[in-house]
């Protein structure tokens, strides 16, 4: 059977809205990219990591960290600790089923990002994580993004 | 009609009632109001710091509630909160579904829907399982038997509807977790 393509057009734009306001505030493409790689492997997302690697090389983000991403935490120095603090939230941030977000990740994003940063940090998670919900939901496959 | 609004307020959650009940006297009998822990202070007020996000979360809440049943789309958001585990948001929505005449009874089963299927619809049941997987996406996928269970009892553009709605609850889950958002104070309609 196969799954709906719909996504009603003003849920769409709102959600390209809230993507374009929260990458906006954190201000720093490459960052956003890790982020959103990594939130889509953790939810399994084969088109959001297909347009995503992507727009990430368009970015300039070094192939070194889009291949480590996926162990980022055993990767050495290829990620700083202001990438490492928001790729702990990335995670803490997507798998909530698992229980909150512990105050040391949370502090820790907190210590590298100010608050303004930080809240748009929060919303860029938050906004790839819709994307990864609609996109799975709806099996949309890998490969028809094109930069 | 409500909206998550108070996701982005939870900075005046500091007059909990449970705090006010708690003042009460140390020699508490078994009909005296229990003496309830503090509530805790939450981390950022996200709205505050990141407006153009609020507002797009507002405008997506708004499309995506569109063509969708009320008391089911309670249903779901009280769900998707409990797995996420947003007090703010189960407090929000539990309320919002009892004002909307929701029963305390299918409110408590939520949590053991599963096992309690003569409580909902087959068609609440259906939107039910497509919540939790859609919400669960770690554990992977959303299963074929899910997605066409729902697709029986939905129409296409309900059923694509439904998924922005889970997804959308799923965004205020987040935001109100990660930044440690007060529940206890939200009352039904404060954001109509």
């Amino acid at each position: 059977m196969s799954r709906t393509n719909l996504l009603d057009r003003e849920v769409g734009r709102a959600m390209s809205a809230l993507s374009a306001a929260a990458k906006r505030g954190l201000g720093d493409p490459a960052l956003a990219e890790l982020v959103v790689i990594r939130a889509s492997q953790l939810n399994h997302c084969a088109f959001c990591l297909d347009m995503h690697l992507a727009i990430a090389r368009e970015q300039g983000v070094r192939e070194s960290q889009s291949a480590m991403l996926g162990a980022w935490e055993e990767a050495g120095d290829v990620f700083d600790e202001r990438e490492r603090a928001a790729l702990a939230l990335t995670e803490a941030m997507t798998v909530l089923t698992e229980g909150f977000v512990p105050d040391e990740v949370y502090a820790e994003a907190a210590r590298h990002f100010a608050d303004a940063e930080l809240a748009h940090l929060v919303a860029l998670i938050t906004a790839i994580n819709s994307w990864n919900r609609v996109m799975v939901a709806r099996r949309i496959p890998p490969g028809g993004y094109t930069p | 009609m409500t909206t998550d609004a108070s996701a982005a307020t939870g900075t005046t959650a500091a007059t909990a009632t449970a705090s006010t009940t708690a003042s009460t006297t140390a020699t508490a009998t078994a009909d005296a109001p229990a003496r309830y822990a503090p509530a805790h202070t939450p981390r950022l007020n996200w709205a505050e710091h990141a407006p153009e996000v609020f507002k797009a979360m507002l405008r997506l809440d708004a499309a995506a509630r569109k063509g969708l049943d009320p008391k089911l789309l309670e249903l779901v958001k009280i769900r998707a909160s409990q797995i996420n585990r947003c007090a703010l948001c189960v407090d929000m929505h539990s309320k919002d579904a009892l004002a909307a005449g929701e029963s305390v009874e299918r409110i408590v089963q939520l949590s053991a829907w599963e096992e309690s299927e003569h409580f909902y619809t087959e068609q609440e049941l259906a939107a039910l399982a497509l919540t939790e997987a859609v919400t669960v996406l770690t554990s992977g996928f959303v299963s074929d038997e899910v997605y066409e269970r729902a697709a029986r009892h939905f129409e296409e553009p309900e059923l694509a509807q439904l998924i922005a709605a889970i997804t959308v609850i799923n965004a205020w889950n987040r935001f109100g977790v990660t930044c440690r958002l007060v529940p206890g104070h939200h009352r039904p309609g404060q954001h109509a």
